[in-house]
């Protein structure tokens, strides 16, 4: 069996990191004192998919430290240790390690083998610590108690034939009982013995191994001689089925009809906590990379959450359901394990198919085709305009379909590069409860409408500026406890991430109960650094203020935060994608950043301007109003620069006939000035006319020229023509550089 | 590019167009397609032989004019002006040329090297002079062109 395992490694890759985020999830939202089973069985199965697929892919570094986290979560599954705070730290401590060597077989840097050794030494810890046997161990309330099994068996040669069954087999074993083995089976030498400890019952461990061996030819004695009570009359079932080729299923061809048949009667059985969880274990350790889905139910393949202790009632399951297989009398009897399998098969199969892997150039593609369609039904539209419509009402009724269909299109098709607000929100519970414990804070980390949608390419740029406006909540906002009680607000701080839609915008703020900003201290700091700044100036001025850059109100620089460089980026990392930050803080009460965001990249809402013969777009996010000035309005500074007066303000007035190099612009009070927010305030764009608004696709300028100073894009318009997107913040630095150079030459 | 389809190793198809009075050969296997003329959009503050930007279907493609960058004479923009499309490493651009007249199959032995003329044309850009019928037809090496500094088509390399 040679099959390229490249073809593999990404699948591998990208369900690693989602088993990792998963487990991290869950590692952040357990109670240490009441941790919830089915949490920490998932947080298990994240675990054990890991190994299983590392394993496979021959990662054994990341085998090795999975496969002591897994133990040590084995024995916090079964009980028989208690949950610690430390433990969780350890948990996220190996994620990171798990992170760091996913992204090393990646390509990325090599991984500090210390700080492995270290975390693996602490897991390994942890994992002994109950030698002492503080813990509760034997779940004595369930049943089954913890016993010594002998087990011996002969593996046959067909299962010992892929040296890596052996290893499955194995392993199946090690998730119900704490082996040792005293003969490892080899092709030649099947014979397996191993002494084990384990709360199992013996059915359940037969159950383990039915793909490899037999049950009825698996030998089970309690080690030290005495004889298994108790399960006699089971052992005596299962041995029905000596004669019985019914395990070798995969030789055997399964008419359909009697597997379902089985169905039903599985059915039942499935729900049998004891024998699901063996089979399951089974079925993962074989094949945990590809069958254990991210997204299965948990319902689906919930190896542990039904594995542990069997319960009084679930041991004789197995039993019956032999049972009922038998009244059936049905030839078919011996491939029921085979419908079984099919159940899950089929349950996973229906999960994964409900979603599929597709890469993002192929959505791209998708998009622009979308793109050009829309294009050309704004151009058949066009020129269907000039047509009479008695005469051509077919085509025309015709043209009006294809503009719904289109537009349904369009938006069905950006529908499938959004993505769910959480996908960013989720790395903060780790960022918050990290950074809370290194500044001695007590913070919450409460998010709201993580469903709001965003597309990829958003939310991969994103994430580090939110990140950074969390870090400086966390840092200058929210005070220590001690000085949150003395300010009478409770110990706890509560940071708040929101994500809405307002309008053609996604929202997203941040939110914290902090000490607010210091209008003084931001002012005095302003000043040092020769900043502009009075004391009239409006509150809003003064908060615009720590966008500048290098400005830092931090009495000490700490590793977090506070150098300065920061807030100026996430300014402009955030207006780089056609969005824009505002500040609202009041002293005492906290501190509000909001972030307004475009929904997509690939497409924006535009106003459309004529400038002599050429016509621009400008996007209708930066335009706060457009109007006629009066003549008495515009004036001129110093001889050259003109300034228009609109409500109380003077406005440099900004010419897009001048700064695109035409000879002749407009007179200001025969034009329309587009008033629009640039860097630090407002100017006025001086235009002949507003063609008007439109939803425009993004297309690049660079993949086949270059960049264009004040353009930050172009599109097609309905009549096929290409119209340059304007950077407006660009232009109005041209025009202003252009002013300056004017009056330099004057 | 492998000469496919080619009788002697060394010779290539050139397509042949005329700038002027003079007539050029580009290698054909650049050539994308040749269309007629259409409106351009401008871009500002960009040299004159820049003519701007055309829509082909969706992808923006910019479009320089080899009359104006050569000097050859007054540019006219008419039913008959054509625009070589041609695919240079990744990228999409177009030249307006005159009129595009022939596929030439030359020997790279039959090229004369071109003497020294500093002209609009930097000689580095020549690979050399072809004779068909009496006719001489320049041959430009369009990708080393067209991805020339002095073009200013693409971004610098950093």
């Amino acid at each position: 069996m040679s099959i390229d395992m490249t073809q593999f490694y990404q699948v591998f890759f990208e369900e690693t990191s989602e088993h990792l985020a998963t487990m991290e999830t869950l590692l952040l939202g357990l109670d240490v004192e009441h941790p919830a089973l089915d949490d920490l069985n998932a947080i298990f199965r994240a675990a054990h998919s890991i190994k299983g697929g590392s394993g496979t892919f021959g990662f054994s570094d990341m085998t090795e430290v999975t496969h002591i986290l897994e133990t040590l979560l084995d024995r916090l599954r079964k009980q028989e240790l208690p949950l610690r705070a430390e433990m969780v730290d350890a948990f996220l401590a190996a994620g990171d390690v798990l992170r760091a060597q996913l992204a090393h077989h990646q390509g990325g840097p090599a991984v500090d083998a210390a700080e492995v050794a270290e975390v693996c030494g602490r897991l390994q810890r942890l994992a002994d610590d109950d030698a002492t046997g503080d813990g509760p161990a034997a779940p004595a309330a369930d049943g089954t108690p913890i016993r010594q099994l002998r087990l011996r068996c002969v593996v046959p040669e067909a299962v010992l034939a892929t040296p890596r069954n052996v290893d499955h087999l194995l392993a199946a074993l090690e998730e119900l009982a704490a082996v040792r083995i005293e003969h490892r089976p080899a092709p030649g030498d099947g014979r397996l013995d191993l002494v084990m400890t384990t709360d199992q019952s013996d059915a359940a461990l037969r159950d383990a191994l039915a793909f490899y061996v037999a049950p009825e030819a698996i030998e089970l004695t309690e080690d030290g001689g005495a004889a298994p009570t108790g399960q006699v009359e089971q052992d005596a079932a299962w041995g029905l089925f000596d004669e019985d080729p019914g395990y070798g299923f995969f030789d055997v061809p399964t008419p359909v009809d009697a597997a379902a048949e089985d169905y039903g009667l599985f059915a039942e059985a499935a729900g049998a906590p004891g024998r699901h969880g063996g089979d399951d274990g089974a079925a993962d350790a074989g094949f945990g990379l590809f069958a254990d889905a991210p997204g299965a139910p948990p319902a689906a393949t919930s190896p542990a959450a039904d594995a542990t202790p069997p319960s009084p009632v679930a041991t004789p399951v197995p039993a019956h359901g032999a049972m009922g297989r038998r009244l059936s009398d049905n030839p078919s009897v011996e491939v029921a394990p085979a419908g079984r399998r099919d159940t899950d098969k089929t349950v996973v199969a229906a999960n994964t198919e409900s979603s599929i892997r597709v890469s993002v150039e192929k959505v791209d593609q998708i998009i622009n085709l979308v793109g050009e369609l829309v294009i050309t039904q704004a151009m058949l539209a066009e020129a269907a305009a000039g047509l009479d419509p008695a005469r051509a009402d077919k085509l025309l009724s015709g043209i009006e379909l294809l503009a719904r269909n289109t537009r349904d299109m369009q938006e069905a098709v950006m529908s499938i590069r959004m993505l769910p607000m959480s996908m960013v929100f989720s790395r903060f519970p780790r960022v918050v409860r990290d950074l809370a414990g290194k500044l001695g804070k007590q913070v919450e980390l409460r998010t709201v409408g993580e469903n709001t949608e965003l597309d990829k390419g958003l939310i991969e740029k994103i994430a580090d500026p939110l990140t950074h406006l969390v870090r400086n909540s966390l840092d200058h906002g929210i005070e220590t406890p001690e000085r949150r009680v003395a300010a009478g607000k409770p110990p706890k701080g509560t940071l708040t991430l929101k994500a809405s839609h307002q309008g053609g915008n996604i929202v997203i703020e941040v939110i914290d109960d902090g000490a607010g900003l210091n209008r003084a201290r931001l002012l005095d700091k302003a000043r040092e650094r020769g900043l502009p700044a009075h004391d009239g100036m409006s509150d809003h001025e003064v908060w615009q203020l720590i966008f500048a850059p290098g400005f830092s109100t931090a009495e000490k620089v700490t590793d977090l935060s506070g150098r300065g460089v920061g807030m100026d980026v996430v300014k402009r990392n955030i207006e780089g994608l056609g969005g824009r930050v505002e500040l609202e803080s009041s002293p005492g009460w906290g501190t509000r950043t909001v972030i307004r965001l475009p929904l997509t990249l690939a497409i924006l809402d535009g106003m459309s301007v004529a400038v002599g013969e050429d016509t621009y777009i400008l996007p209708i996010t930066s335009v706060v109003e457009s109007l006629q000035p009066n003549a008495a309005d515009v004036r001129t500074l110093a001889g050259e620069a003109r300034v228009v007066h609109i409500r109380g303000d003077y406005l440099p007035v900004i010419s897009l006939a001048e700064v695109f190099g035409q000879e002749t612009g407009i007179a200001p009070e025969r034009g329309i000035v587009v008033v629009v927010e640039v860097d630090d305030g407002r100017a006025a764009l001086l235009v002949d006319a507003l063609l008007g608004q439109h939803q425009v696709v993004i297309k690049s300028l660079e993949d086949n020229y270059r960049k264009v100073p004040g353009v930050s894009g172009a599109t097609i318009m309905g009549d096929g023509r290409v119209a340059l997107i304007l950077d407006v913040a660009a232009v109005a630095r041209l025009g202003l550089e252009r002013d300056r150079q004017h009056r330099l030459a004057a | 590019m492998d000469n496919t389809s080619s009788t002697s190793a060394n010779a290539n198809e050139y397509l042949t167009f005329t700038l002027g009075d003079e007539e050029y050969g580009i290698d054909i296997l650049k050539v994308q397609e040749i269309r007629g003329y259409d409106t351009v959009t401008r871009i500002a503050n960009t040299p004159a032989f820049i003519k701007g930007v055309i829509n082909l279907r969706g992808v923006i493609v910019p479009i320089i004019d080899l009359r104006i960058k050569f000097n050859l004479g007054e540019p006219t923009y008419d039913a008959f002006t054509v625009v070589i499309i041609l695919n240079i490493g990744k990228r999409v651009m177009g030249i307006v040329v005159d009129s595009v007249s022939d596929v030439i199959r030359l020997d790279s032995a039959d090229l004369r090297p071109a003497p020294e003329f500093g002209a609009a044309l930097d000689t580095r850009y020549l690979l050399g002079l072809g004779t068909l019928e009496n006719r001489m037809i320049i041959v430009v090496d369009i990708e080393g062109l067209m991805t020339s500094q002095e073009m200013a088509l693409v971004e610098a390399a950093p």
